[in-house]
């Protein structure tokens, strides 16, 4: 077990190795560069602001000093925020990310078994139709598509919510529903459909009918024997979820207008900020790798069918 | 026995009529009604989308400066034009009444479009136009913008589909077949690919690469289609490996048929089903990824629009012109929703034992 983790370990090494080095050689041999707007920099600024960060050095010298930096964690400047590192604006914008992924996930987690088990007791009845055009609809339609129509409905018409922002506090939660809804609601259908599946597998199963022959009462049969087996390919499938909550959240973060790090990743690439990309892509990709990992491993405690080797 | 003998009997001598695996797979997927409708909404579509230049839409790029922001109608143009110009007017008289006389001339000029409407009801053709979906800020036709966009929007999903079959077909196959050291070589470069953050790249290719002004489709189809093959080639190969093996196979092969005629002749027509159900799935997830950089606007740009660029357009106008986000976001989601459904219906008629129906 123990070697099978530290493999996993290692191996993600050239993982990360690979998505550094192709994000920044796609980035820098990109047309254009972060100082090139339309306003036009006098040549002996432009000169000095290549040399302060150290652009006007060749290409392999700046990748090894970029390598050297990152793996100190210093992500350098902003190119664009001048008075901000890049440590500092993720550092602002992670905490409001995660907060909304985590609880969207949770949502749509805990909303998509509870929907799953209700449609397959209920297999072929109209519970289980309804709950499964809900999780085709929750599939089909793109998030940019339910955020403003929840706006519209909720916030424009009825009043109820918030139209956008991020507010800490009490209010908070109540600004934080309409994108945490909007963001769960592909994963709530997908996990449902998923868990949906899986019971009815595991409903058919041998060790299932065994359990009902021995006389146990229907309740103990769903909780103890079917919700074990057939919850398994949930977690496994979280792993996935994650790195498309984090790809929703651009969405999401961009029509809640929420300070977070999915906008600034839209903005930094607009902007060119190449250090600010640079260091949205690794967190990101580490926040990715991390989860697949811990996924992985919970799964090998949770199914003891899966030998590590 | 110089004729071949085409027709199967059974025990007794009678003729069977053989079903093939399409045929077979038809008859399931007839039964399955929600499948069926899903099937002829996305052939309506499609018909649409392909015949649109000589259909009798209007040209979504005609700009009509009397008929801006006009709301879903099946009425006349020129009548909605003017009750619109009548309840400004009346808002227009109640504010200067409570005494804002510097909205005076506004009144006034609106009275005089009032008058120059209504001689022109009958006598301007334009006024008899009917917008069904409505119209935008510049009195362009909804309808016929939203039918340009999902030709776009298809042709994405179209293209994208078509290169992550063909690239992940052939090297799925490859792979599978030669096994070895390409194999395990290929799988390694899939599994990297697989841990990307590729949405990410994908928006920094084109934040990066697309110059404004110019249409930037090219770099939308390298983007999506870079990573869209993993999954077809990692199913591809699964399905030769357990095929490649079996007695046709070898039986091909004594016959002198080289790999290349094995792969694509006898092995790939097993892998067939898979391949139709991943088409149609995939389909979707594309027109939405393709959206969904248009929606952030790095996808098409102006004056190409997509459903992603509408529905960006229409949400910043919902709260007063609701439809314009409404109009592309539901035909969006009818056609996403029948290809899901459609996707599923065709898994389920293709390959009923599937393990992992979801």
């Amino acid at each position: 077990m123990s070697k099978y983790i530290i493999r996993r370990l290692l191996s993600l090494i050239p993982t990360m190795f690979i998505i550094v080095t192709l994000s920044f050689f796609l980035i820098r041999f990109a047309p254009g560069g972060p100082f090139s707007s339309e306003k036009k920099v006098p040549e002996q600024v432009l000169q000095n602001l290549m040399r302060k960060y150290h652009m006007d050095e060749p290409m392999g010298k700046q990748y090894l000093r970029y390598l050297g930096d990152v793996l100190r964690g210093d992500f350098g400047p902003s190119f664009r925020y001048r008075d901000s590192t890049v440590n500092e604006l993720i550092a602002d914008s992670l905490p409001n990310s995660i907060v909304l992924g985590t609880f969207a996930l949770f949502c749509a987690t805990l909303a998509g078994i509870g929907v799953g088990i209700i449609s397959s007791l209920k297999q072929n009845r109209w519970q289980d139709y309804t709950a499964m055009s809900i999780a085709v609809v929750g599939i089909s339609v793109p998030l940019f598509v339910i955020g403003p129509v929840l706006q519209l409905v909720f916030a424009m018409k009825l009043h109820w919510l918030p139209l956008s922002g991020w507010i800490t506090g009490r209010d908070g939660l109540k600004a934080m529903v309409l994108p945490a809804l909007t963001l769960s609601f592909p994963y709530f259908a997908y996990i449902a459909r998923l868990s949906r599946a899986s019971l009815l597998e595991v409903l058919r199963s041998d060790y299932v009918r065994t359990a009902r022959a021995k006389g146990l009462p229907e309740r103990v049969v769903i909780v103890k024997h079917v919700l074990k087996g057939g919850l398994l390919p949930i977690v496994s499938y979280l792993g996935p979820a994650f790195s498309g909550i984090i790809t929703g959240s651009i969405v999401v973060e961009s029509v809640f207008a929420i300070p977070g790090v999915g906008r600034i990743f839209v903005q930094s690439a607009l902007n060119r900020d190449y250090t600010l990309i640079m260091g949205e892509v690794i967190v990101y990709s580490l926040i990715l790798v991390a989860m697949n990992f811990i996924v992985d491993i919970v799964y090998g405690f949770l199914d003891p069918r899966i030998a590590y080797k | 026995m110089s004729r071949k003998i085409s027709k199967t009997v059974n025990e007794f001598n009678q003729q069977l009529k053989p079903i093939s695996l399409w045929a077979d797979a038809w008859k399931r997927l007839r039964r399955n009604r929600m499948a069926l409708i899903s099937l002829w909404i996305v052939v309506f579509y499609a018909i649409i989308a392909l015949a649109a230049p000589i259909l009798p839409f209007f040209d979504y790029r005609i700009q009509n400066l009397d008929h801006t922001n006009l709301p879903p109608s099946f009425r006349p143009a020129g009548q909605l034009a003017i009750e619109k110009l009548k309840s400004q007017i009346t808002i227009l008289k109640e504010r200067v009444d409570s005494g804002m006389d510097t909205l005076k001339p506004d009144l006034e000029r609106a009275e005089q479009e009032l008058t120059v409407a209504k001689d022109e009801l009958i006598s301007n053709p334009e006024n008899k136009k009917v917008y069904i979906f409505g119209t935008d800020n510049l009195g362009r036709d909804m309808l016929a913008k939203t039918i340009y966009g999902a030709r776009i929007s298809m042709l994405v999903g179209f293209i994208g589909t078509l290169t992550a079959v063909l690239v992940g077909v052939i090297l799925g196959a490859i792979s599978g077949y030669v096994g070895g050291w390409l194999d395990n070589l290929l799988m390694r470069f899939v599994d990297i690919m697989y841990g990307l953050p590729y949405m990410l790249i994908v928006i920094i290719l084109m934040a990066m690469f697309r110059k404004e002004g110019q249409s930037s489709i090219v770099i939308l189809f390298v983007g999506i289609a870079l990573v869209s093959w993993l999954t077809i080639a990692r199913v591809v190969r699964g399905q030769i490996i357990s095929l490649k093996n079996s007695e046709f196979v070898e039986a091909a092969r004594s016959m002198g048929a080289g790999p290349g005629r094995i792969i694509f002749r006898h092995l790939l027509p097993n892998a067939l089903g898979v391949i139709i159900v991943f088409t149609s799935l995939s389909l979707p997830s594309f027109i939405m990824n393709e959206s969904f950089l248009s929606f952030l606007g790095m996808g098409v740009s102006a004056p190409l629009s997509s459903w992603g660029s509408l529905v960006s357009e229409g949400a910043n106008t919902m709260e007063l012109y609701p439809w314009q986000l409404l109009a592309p976001a539901i035909e969006m989601t009818i056609f996403l929703f029948c290809m899901n459904f459609l996707g599923d219906g065709l898994r389920d008629a293709l390959d009923p034992q599937s393990k992992n129906r979801t």
